[in-house]
């Protein structure tokens, strides 16, 4: 694939190192110059297009109208938008996406200026460390799109509600799918007639209102 | 009317002024309090300290009861994006960017915003000015493509035609002044020295206009 990464601070050379070594093609675009000198020991030259972050020259030299993917990581939430928004009407780029610095802007971050993806720091900060903090043993081991659904794992620890109950009798809530079992090691596909035992290990795909009831469910008594 | 304004730099606060002027009601945006030093002590309007595309500065700016609304800070990104969003989310109809660094005027294209760009505008007129004293440019069409012109016909063009002093596709007569009465122009209309003529022209009309006059005076 051939994104193009606006913007060279910390999270912008992130994404450029990780689809490098995915065996990505990137062009990275930075306009300032205490970066770019950083910026030159950590990334081949050839991918570093130097100026505006909003020329129109400077975004085609660096291939906006082959690029399969846009991705605006600047610090300015109005330089990301505008770029994203060019992308799209200008260049017909496919997918953008765009970081939000100022969470109260996360609201423009839409179909509005053509953002597909907006990645919201501050929030998904924010929501880790909530979800830490109230869901105890259970951990997150991805989050699914923009973070509202997450992979979670849960042991089920002795004395647990959910201990001895058939699968299909448990109270789920609403937005929560049990995906697998992991019982002695051995990954065991959840059927309706499945019966939790001590020591089980549950991945469920689920909202945070979701996990926050399993979490309950599989609490001891 | 009822107009919003984001940007308190030059431009804005000698907009808000002048809007305040003619009796509008003004609400000004600003990211920094400082900024509403700028306008002028006689200055009744609605002062906002916040970033323009926070939802609810643009709201105690009173967007939702806008007619129009005018993003003149020094940063043509945000002007654009501001501009696009008013537009969209609220349905202002009238409004209004300030193209900042002229390299970036055609990002305002993409977002089929009515612009104005102050800088290249100004500098234009200048560079007119510079040229040629005597004729003076009356009205700028958009952006200055197309201006107005207007100059006395001097002794040495006296029984010429008009169409022989201005250059073609690039210039076009509008209308001649002669002792006080004005009448529309057409090419084959005989000058006499003191007329006073008035042109539309693109600036390498006017350029080629200017040499012929003093062609002629030589």
């Amino acid at each position: 694939m051939f994104v193009i990464i606006i913007g060279g601070g910390n999270t912008g050379t992130q994404l450029a190192m990780l689809l490098i070594n995915q065996g990505h093609d990137i062009h990275i675009v930075e306009q300032r110059p205490e970066v770019l000198a950083r910026l030159h020991q950590e990334l081949p030259t050839e991918a570093i297009y130097e100026g505006s972050f909003i020329d129109p020259a400077l975004l085609e030299q660096a291939g906006i109208r082959e690029a399969n993917v846009v991705a605006t990581t600047t610090t300015g939430d109005a330089e990301n938008l505008a770029i994203c928004f060019l992308a799209r009407r200008r260049y017909q780029v496919k997918r953008t996406i765009a970081r939000v610095n100022d969470p109260r802007n996360a609201w423009l971050f839409d179909e509005k200026f053509h953002v597909d993806v907006a990645l919201n720091n501050a929030e998904i900060m924010a929501r880790l460390i909530e979800e830490e903090m109230s869901m105890g043993d259970m951990m997150m081991l991805l989050k699914l799109r923009r973070g509202e659904f997450s992979l979670v794992e849960e042991k089920i620890p002795v004395g647990a509600r959910a201990l001895g109950t058939a699968l299909k009798d448990l109270p789920l809530p609403e937005n929560c799918v049990i995906a697998a079992i992991i019982r002695h090691g051995k990954i065991i596909v959840p059927r309706g007639v499945t019966i939790f035992e001590e020591g089980d290990e549950v991945l469920a795909v689920t909202d945070s209102a979701g996990a926050r009831k399993l979490a309950t469910l599989f609490a001891p008594d | 009317m009822n107009i919003v304004i984001v940007g308190c730099g030059r431009v804005g606060a000698e907009l808000a002024f002048r809007l305040y002027q003619h009796g509008n009601r003004v609400s000004v945006i600003d990211h920094s309090s400082l900024a509403f030093d700028n306008l002028n002590p006689d200055f009744r309007g609605h002062l906002v300290e916040g970033e323009a595309l926070n939802r609810d500065v643009l709201k105690r700016a009173g967007i939702e009861n806008a007619d129009a609304f005018a993003a003149v800070t020094n940063s043509d990104p945000l002007n654009a994006v501001v501009a696009h969003l008013v537009r969209i989310v609220y349905n202002i109809p009238n409004v209004v960017a300030r193209n900042y660094d002229p390299r970036w005027r055609s990002m305002y294209e993409s977002f089929e915003i009515q612009v104005v760009s102050s800088s290249s505008w100004g500098a234009q007129r200048i560079e007119e000015t510079l040229y040629y004293t005597e004729i003076r440019c009356v009205f700028s069409a958009g952006n200055g493509e197309i201006e107005i012109y207007e100059f006395s016909i001097p002794p040495a063009w006296e029984g010429h035609r008009f169409s022989e002093l201005i250059p073609g596709s690039e210039c076009q007569p509008v209308a001649i002044t002669r002792a006080g009465t004005a009448i529309l122009a057409s090419e084959d209309h005989v000058l006499k020295s003191g007329d006073i003529a008035l042109v539309s022209a693109t600036l390498n009309g006017i350029r080629e206009l200017r040499q012929r006059l003093a062609r002629q005076e030589s």
